[in-house]
């Protein structure tokens, strides 16, 4: 369990960094907090000859409230956000973030690694589709912000290109009467969620649901959105919603794969019943709100 | 309920562990930390397909890559074999010749080393091991044991088939009939996963073959030191006395570490021949693919009771694998001795297999014929709602009470001096079970599952063969500090800390004053190893010999130094004195003095010096001890994923030489049970491959999945000296079953059933959707 020789490089700027990448375009890899990437590494399943390691870079570091955004900068450790006051303008993030592995992993751990490590069944990919986040993105051209719907492709494949840093996440901080709630089911606490789902909605003024957002992680390949029952909400009135229909809606729209912890049937039960469960407790929540 | 110590005597009492300062602050010294000059790093090249013939292996390039010092193959170190490589007294059987240490025919395993690099460091050897070209035809594999003996593969070709062991008992036609005719009866199979061993600290070894001194000096995370020296000389040919294994400290064994594996060899193979040091650690990977495999059994259990719930009979078939290259075999045995444990059953038909497969190889892991308390209590269970009755009410009727031991077991056995019907008593009273039942009627009206289920058991320590004896060396040196010398040790146990208690009350030395040393062939006395749960009856019996014999010698010397009688010398706290005259006194430190350096002042005649060895054996086959687990669970009736509620374990170990001891044993097994009941499985797919080779997918149970356990105790004194009874084990065979049957009670409310382990969420939900939930 040792990996494959690499040489490492520890630049403190971030135009030091993309100039790392793109001299060694595929070969190379960002280094955040290594709780992904080492592992794979170690057991020799990643190999790249040049670690770019970005942790001494002061602009990937921070979180900040900008009007109706909170943005946090990738090498925020998620310990670190876990116990910031302002994460809990984002209720969504602030349930997500003491569920990733153990408080040990999570002191090293980065919300931009967990977000640019991209795994299926990670809780930050899908609490950033649900919300409409942005990704803020440097590269050798300069920066981009793409927002979180075309950021994540596929399992471990994000839109970043081989030369490019994620330097933060922009979540939008939503008005109104709004609950959120996220729900996942693991073997073990700690442990990657088998499924589990993120959900946010608004009830406006009449009681109806303005707006809703059901994201699921370990059901696709990659972080998904319930969007036939998103729509089936919006407009309904939020009191008498048949939840546990649009819960099982919302579950049987996904292709989740079979594995040694449940089939893929298991798995659409699982999430019906979380979603049903975060549903209620995001609508309790918005009512009251 | 747990045991108060009534006195102020050490043998009973909960003083805090020796060694836990140590180990608790990242001061215990284990392999890895050993570093000696020179010494060369091991790393192996490992099979990745489960069969294969080996057609080629290149090593050219892996030869001239950095820091690498050989690279050896089967070709190199096989022919220099100059023994068999099996275990030492094979108890059950081994794996088949011809011996071989790396795979050059065949690979067996996938893990299943076929070539080792020495280099510097370990990252070299890894690198180098990659550029190593194996040329590999891949043969259809045995993979499913069930099926291991109707398959026209052999997983050794020089076998008539895949048995690798085995037992048939044919039905008599009594018991025949029983099965038929009797009123109540059940028949099910259950199925046991796979799961593994696990010690935090993995395999691992230094060897140093010194061509000048013409010596071996190994360190070994082992449970065995004297038979890895016997080992060690046995497959070089060097003599046991050019051999020194020492132990330190072992982050674990659990029965994989009971036996010098053919990778340790290896490495002993190489070091022997290079003439220079060699380092193998094992890493997590290696360990849960490559190092031991176990419980993956299972059987097909029919019980039958009259009218009156009296259990008749009961017939059992049952299969296990021994993968690849066992190096102990099946216990399947020793579970059909003790099958019908706690209860009077007059007969039993008991029919076992054995097969090779195409994967890692079996060792005995933690109550290794713990199949029969698993598979008997689910038994017992099905019976008892075949009959309308609790399953409680069914152990009651059944259970062994005091005044019919000792009762001769259907083998043909006595059992005698344990307490299954206290102990099944006494965890009901802990538990609740009648106020268990009716809340559990409540919480069902609510829509909740909860169940309970108990696993009540004997456990046997074997004292066959070797078994039976145990060494112990106790010396006093002239400053009245005490030094005891173990053959075996310990490897988490605590048994420096129980040892110095046994020693301290029966020399009448204090406590502190007495250091244990243990696994270390330089200054030990040979013995067999720590395992079976014999460290408290065998060598707890020995020590407490050899203390005695001691003390006797401390009253003689000075009985004779205060001219008083033996019989009015008393010995404690370090000081012997005439009883009712504290002022004639001599200290532990003036006697030993005399006894080295003041001969004269010894009785006339007296052998100088204080010290002794004292092996004790006992003449029984088997010692007994007796437990009843029970605990209550929640199972999810959405997501069937199951809570443990409580658990509680009722133990009969003896005499408790340190209750503190006592429990975190039972506490270790009693994890190790739950986790392959609800968590872990190893799992091989139809090719044989494993899946599960990280933490990620092997899951073992974390402190906040297992719950608080809570303990009671019944003392039954065994006849040994000293009435101490094996604890080591019990924890690891009650509660599977416990949880089984729990889980099983729960789901009996809504008419479903699991036989097959793990109880996993998905083998659960699969069970509830059977049923239309
Ligand atoms: C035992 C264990 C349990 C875990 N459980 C969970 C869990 O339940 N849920 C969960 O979500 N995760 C879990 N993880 C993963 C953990 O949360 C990681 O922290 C996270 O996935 C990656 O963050 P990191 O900072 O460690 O990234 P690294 O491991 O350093 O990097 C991960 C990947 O992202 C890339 N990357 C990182 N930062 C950037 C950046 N700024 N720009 C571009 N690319 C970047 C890297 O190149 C690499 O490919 C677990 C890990 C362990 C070891």
């Amino acid at each position: 369990m040792k990996p494959a020789p690499f040489q490492l490089h520890i630049p403190s700027t971030l135009e030091e960094a993309v100039g790392l990448l793109s001299q060694h375009g595929e070969e190379a890899k960002v280094l955040a907090g290594g709780q992904s990437l080492v592992p794979l590494m170690a057991l020799r399943l990643a190999r790249y000859e040049h670690l770019v390691d970005v942790n001494r870079i002061a602009a990937l570091q921070g979180i900040a409230r900008e009007g109706g955004w909170l943005t946090i900068g990738a090498m925020t450790r998620q310990t670190t956000a876990e116990a910031h006051r302002d994460v809990a303008l984002v209720p969504l993030l602030h349930q997500a973030l003491p569920l990733i592995g153990h408080f040990q992993i999570r002191n090293r751990g980065t919300v931009g690694g967990s977000t640019a490590h991209a795994d299926p069944a990670s809780e930050l990919p899908a609490v950033a589709l649900a919300l409409d986040a942005e990704m803020v993105i440097h590269g050798p051209a300069g920066g981009r912000v793409v927002p979180a719907r075309e950021f994540f492709v596929s399992t471990w494949t994000t839109g970043l290109k081989p030369d490019e840093i994620l330097t933060a996440v922009r979540y939008p901080v939503w008005p109104g009467h709004c609950g959120f709630a996220l729900e996942e089911f693991a073997r073990r606490s700690g442990d990657f969620a088998i499924a589990g789902v993120a959900c946010g909605l608004e009830v406006d003024q009449d009681g109806d649901v303005a707006r809703a957002a059901i994201a699921y992680f370990g059901m696709a390949p990659t972080a998904v959105r319930a969007s036939a029952a998103e729509a089936a909400l919006v407009g309904s009135p939020a009191r008498g919603a048949d939840l546990a229909e649009i819960a099982r809606l919302a579950a049987s729209n996904t292709d989740p794969g079979d594995d040694i912890h449940g089939s893929a049937g298991f798995r659409r039960r699982v999430a019906a019943h979380l979603t049903e469960r975060a549903l209620e407790r995001a609508l309790r929540e918005s009512i009251h709100a | 309920m747990t045991f108060a110590a009534a006195s102020s005597r050490l043998v009973g009492s909960r003083i805090n562990r020796k060694e836990d300062p140590r180990l608790l602050t990242g001061r215990g010294r284990y392999v890895d930390d050993v570093v000696v000059p020179d010494m060369l790093n091991a790393a192996f090249a490992r099979s990745d397909i489960a069969r294969g013939r080996i057609v080629s292996i290149e090593t050219t390039a892996a030869a001239a890559a950095p820091g690498v010092v050989a690279v050896l193959t089967g070709t190199d170190l096989n022919p220099l074999l100059a023994g068999p490589i099996a275990a030492t007294p094979t108890l059950g059987m081994g794996s088949p010749g011809p011996h071989k240490v790396l795979a050059d025919d065949e690979v067996r395993y996938v893990g299943d080393p076929y070539a080792m690099v020495v280099a510097r460091s370990r990252a070299e050897a890894e690198d180098a091991v990659e550029l190593i070209e194996l040329d590999v035809e891949s043969l259809v594999p045995v993979a499913d044991y069930t099926t291991a003996l109707l398959s026209d593969e052999r997983v050794h070709p020089q076998l008539e088939d895949n048995r690798a062991g085995g037992m048939v008992q044919p039905l008599d036609d009594e018991l025949r009939t029983l099965l038929e005719s009797a009123p109540y009866s059940a028949t099910d199979t259950f199925v046991q996963n796979r799961y593994l061993a696990v010690p935090m600290e993995t395999r691992g070894i230094v060897a140093w073959w010194d061509p000048g001194r013409m010596s071996f000096d190994i360190w070994v995370s082992t449970q065995s030191p004297h038979d890895v020296r016997t080992v060690t000389a046995r497959v070089t040919g060097v003599s046991e006395n050019q051999v020194r294994v020492q132990m330190g400290d072992v982050g674990g064994g659990f029965g994989q570490k009971a036996y010098l594996a053919r990778d340790e060899q290896i490495v002993i193979l190489a070091s022997y021949h290079l003439g220079c040091p060699v380092k193998w650690i094992e890493d997590r990977r290696e360990n849960l693919v490559a190092a031991t495999s176990s419980r993956a059994e299972r059987a097909t259990v029919s019980i039958a009771a009259d009218q009156l719930g009296n259990i008749l009979g009961v017939r059992v078939d049952h299969i296990d694998e021994v993968g690849a290259y066992p190096m102990a075999g099946s216990a399947a045995m020793m579970g059909a001795v003790i099958f019908t444990g706690p209860y009077r059953i007059p007969k039993l038909s008991f029919s076992t297999d054995s097969v090779y497969t195409n994967t890692c190889s079996r060792a005995p892991y933690r109550g290794p014929w713990q199949i029969e308390t698993y598979v008997r209590e689910q038994a017992v269970d099905s019976l008892a709602r075949n009959m309308g009755l609790d399953p409680i009410e069914l152990r009651r009727r059944n259970v062994l009470q005091r005044d019919q031991l000792p009762y001769l077991l259907p083998i043909g056995l006595s059992l005698d001096h344990v307490s299954p019907a206290e102990t099944l008593e006494q965890a009901a009273a802990m538990i609740d079970y009648d106020g268990f039942r009716a809340w559990q009627r409540q919480e069902f009206a609510a829509g909740r599952l909860v169940g309970v289920g108990i696993g009540l058991y004997i456990e046997p320590q074997s004292a066959m063969g070797p078994y039976a004896a145990e060494p112990a060396h106790i010396r006093i040196q002239p400053d009245g500090s005490t030094d005891v010398y173990l053959g075996s040790g310990s490897h988490g146990q605590g048994i420096e800390t129980t040892t110095a208690q046994i020693v301290s009350e029966n020399v009448g030395v204090p406590f502190d004053t007495v250091k244990v040393h243990q696994g270390d062939t330089g200054t030990t006395p040979y013995a067999f190893g720590t395992g079976g749960s014999r460290s408290g009856p065998i060598l707890g019996a020995a020590i407490q010999l050899a203390a005695r014999d001691l003390r006797s010698k401390i009253v003689e010397i000075a009985a004779h130094q205060l001219e008083a009688s033996p019989d009015d010398i008393e010995v404690t706290g370090g000081v012997a004195a005439v009883r009712g005259t504290p002022t004639r006194a001599r200290t532990i430190g003036e006697i030993s003095r005399s006894a080295y350096l003041d001969l004269g002042a010894l009785p006339p005649g007296m052998e100088p010096g204080l010290e002794t060895l004292k092996r004790y054996k006992t003449d029984m086959p088997f010692l007994f001890s007796n437990a009843c687990h029970m605990c209550t669970v929640e199972v999810d009736g959405s997501t069937g994923s199951v809570r443990i509620l409580r658990f509680v374990v009722s133990e009969d170990c003896g005499v408790m030489i340190n209750p503190s001891v006592v429990e975190g044993q039972i506490a270790g097994g009693a994890v190790q049970g739950i986790g392959g009941a609800l968590l872990e499985d190893f799992i091989y797919d139809a090719d044989g491959n494993p899946l599960t080779t990280t933490f990620l997918d092997y899951l073992l149970p974390t402190a906040s999945d297992v719950p608080q356990i809570e303990y009671g105790h019944v003392e039954t004194p065994a006849t040994t000296p000293g009435g101490f009874k094996g604890v080591g084990e019990g924890g690891a065979i009650g509660a599977p079953a416990a949880v089984a049957n729990a889980v099983n009670d729960a789901l009996h409310l809504v008419g479903a059933r699991v036989r097959e382990a793990p109880f996993s969420p998905a083998r659960i939900v699969e069970a509830l959707e059977a049923v239309g939930r």
